[in-house]
């Protein structure tokens, strides 16, 4: 950072508006930003969903199924009426609704892992819509961010690191020309099955889900279809106009993702100024009296037992939501603030008995993680995990999992040779 | 590499709206302005529904809903303004047919969210069963009833045949948690909401008395324990 001086020899040279716009125009179509942040957002959803997923494995019929309470008649007389989508509508069988749970955990782990990214994320989010939206009063505030990042992710690259298709993509630039020839089956096969389940959805668009959704699978199946014929028979420019595109998407689901945590954090902030209790600092001390919020009573009781504790939490809880939009433009702070929420959010699992709640809040934080620190995260667990399987390190036989694009230098843009992916976060 | 010196000198790039040639371009164009302007249209839409009622949504509210639900729903009014300081317990009691000598009784209070309360006590991961079932179907069935408690349209029926069902569920059948050993005929709840104790250090004066609200009594009829047709 230059000082805001006016300092006559450092300054750079003034760049003219047009020029900073083509620049911008051309970095939001030539990289998909944020390949760290975003994988560690697929991983921290996924994982948060899966484990969530297991942990009601009993009781998934009485939340989900077809007899729970909240039956399937019950439920289809509100979708008539709400017009949201879920598969479970399809049939009030109890197969298809194990068939429709045990597609839902598969999708989450196969997230996780970063198999056929893409495809995957589409899956994850019908898994994920469709069971929340046929029991739409169960959730919480953890369903409800793993029900808005399902969707989002569905346009976000996020399996560029830290994915098996990162790994297969490195593996065929280490074979070269020849790799690159050889004909991949899975991701047709997949294309195939999956443009089966399109059609069946589309067939019972009457009974659930607004045109929008069918609009979306219905693109991104094509999208899918057009661009592995592209790769086969057009590989020059049609095939760079489709990576324009998916960056595109990508981009701007991302900074609407941003966004999102953002007015989360803002909205829950802004809300609390006005309420009398958060003023006097004794909010915190309520929950931690609420029986279906204390599963550690003697725990709670000690952190309520002091009223200046109370305060500087409740204080404290207030500013930090009202302030982290803001410090967004302030790394360090913003840096601070994100481990302080992280730390709450990681409290909160605890002692409020919330931890699928709090993993999909720390899951969103981890979208303004800096790069810097994921990369040495990911450094430190592929270590581990050598060392947990003694094996070799991984860079005896693989390049190590990057971006492509990562690798060289913007053009005309800041191209040194070390050009680690500044996002708009990192 | 995203980048080579081409014949000039220049560095042209391989990838990006820099590297296509004039109709391409155009496409790419066209593309970056539609997913701009759907970005900040469907931010917009977001905030207007997460804001205050202001201005903008008493005009355009219908706008807004039709965008937001119900896939964008959302709510992060946690704990706010003020977090909520009374505990809601649901209580049941029931008109049973005894299984063994036919005869008809009342039982007692059953109290259900106690049940939900010993379930998550020491529990490092609650069930949503235990956790937000009741609790959030007592308080949806509050919002979808009028003052004097009759259902405000569909949601409102919708409700109360929900917390039939869960209330079946607890306490009618061998695998009930408080099974009353008989086919229920009728049942009735009550809601008591306990104000939670101001805080030592304080000064302030907060009635902790609790206050009960009785509902009609229901006829429970095969609907609210029946079974699809597919599993029966």
């Amino acid at each position: 950072m230059t000082a805001p001086s006016p300092a006559p020899v450092a300054a750079p040279a003034r760049v003219p508006f047009d020029r900073k716009l083509a620049r911008a125009a051309q970095t939001v179509t030539s990289r998909a930003l944020g390949p760290y942040q975003t994988a560690i957002v697929r991983i921290g959803f996924s994982l948060t969903w899966l484990f969530f997923l297991v942990r009601e494995f009993p009781h998934r019929h009485e939340m989900y199924g077809p007899d729970g309470p909240w039956s399937f008649d019950l439920a289809r007389r509100l979708i008539a009426d709400n017009r949201a989508f879920t598969v479970l509508m399809w049939s009030d069988g109890r197969l298809w609704f194990e068939v429709v749970y045990g597609l839902a955990v598969a999708a989450a782990v196969l997230l996780l892992l970063g198999w056929h990214t893409r495809a995957v994320s589409v899956v994850f989010m019908v898994g994920a819509l469709s069971l929340q939206n046929r029991s739409v009063f169960l959730g919480d505030g953890g369903d409800n961010v793993v029900h808005l990042v399902s969707i989002y992710l569905t346009l976000i690259r996020c399996g560029q690191v830290w994915s098996l298709d990162a790994r297969r993509a490195a593996r065929r630039a280490a074979r070269g020309e020849e790799g690159a020839r050889k004909v991949e089956l899975t991701g047709p096969a997949l294309w195939v099955v999956l443009g089966g389940f399109l059609v069946a959805a589309t067939w019972f668009s009457p009974v659930t889900g607004e045109w929008w959704i069918y609009v979306l699978l219905w693109v991104l199946w094509l999208g899918q279809g057009l661009w592995w014929l592209v790769e086969q028979y057009a590989p020059g420019e049609p095939r760079v106009l489709l990576d324009v595109l998916a960056n595109l998407a990508h981009n701007a689901a991302l900074t609407v993702l941003m966004a999102e945590v953002c007015l989360i954090y803002a909205t829950a902030g802004w809300y609390k100024i006005q309420g009398s209790r958060w003023q006097d600092g004794t909010a915190l001390f309520y929950p931690l009296h609420l029986d279906y919020f204390t599963p550690w009573p003697a725990l709670s009781e000690l952190l309520a037992s002091s009223g200046i504790m109370v305060m500087l939490l409740s204080y404290g809880t207030v500013i930090v939501q009202v302030a982290f939009p803001f410090t967004l433009f302030k790394r360090k702070v913003k840096n601070v603030l994100l481990v302080a929420m992280m730390l709450e959010h990681a409290g909160i699992a605890l002692l409020l008995g919330l931890p699928a709640f709090s993993m999909a809040m720390i899951a969103a934080d981890a979208v303004f993680l800096p790069t810097v620190f994921l990369v040495w995260l990911g450094a430190r667990a592929a270590r581990a995990r050598d060392l947990l399987l003694r094996r070799e390190p991984a860079a005896a036989g693989l390049p190590p999992q990057r971006p492509a694009r990562e690798a060289g230098g913007e053009p005309g843009g800041e191209a040194d040779g070390e050009a680690a992916p500044r996002t708009l976060v990192g | 590499m995203s980048a080579h010196i081409d014949g000039s000198g220049e560095r042209r790039p391989t990838a990006g709206i820099l590297a296509l040639s004039m109709p391409y371009q155009v496409v790419a164009a066209v593309a970056l302005a539609a997913a701009a302007v759907l970005a900040c249209l469907h931010l917009a839409m977001v905030f207007l529904h997460v804001a205050p009622s202001n201005t903008v949504t008493k005009q355009h509210g219908q706008a807004v809903d039709d965008w937001i639900y119900p896939e964008f729903e959302q709510n992060w009014k946690l704990f706010a303004p003020n977090p909520l300081q009374q505990n809601v317990s649901v209580q049941v009691r029931a008109e049973v047919l005894s299984d063994r000598d036919g005869s008809r009784r009342t039982t007692g209070w059953i109290d259900l969210t106690a049940q939900d309360v010993e379930d998550i006590r020491g529990n490092v991961f609650p069930s949503h069963t235990q956790q937000n079932q009741l609790r959030r179907a007592i308080d949806w069935y509050g919002n979808a009833h009028d003052e004097e408690g009759r259902p405000k349209g569909m949601r409102g029926r919708l409700s109360e045949a929900y917390m039939r069902r869960i209330v079946l569920l607890r306490i009618e059948g061998a695998g009930a948690r408080a099974d009353v050993g008989g086919k229920v005929e009728r049942i009735q709840l009550r809601r008591t909401a306990r104000p939670v104790a101001s805080p030592h250090w304080s000064t302030e004066k907060r009635s902790t008395e609790s206050s009960s609200r009785q509902m009609p009594w229901w006829d429970i009829t095969d609907a609210d324990r029946s079974r699809t047709e597919t599993s029966r």
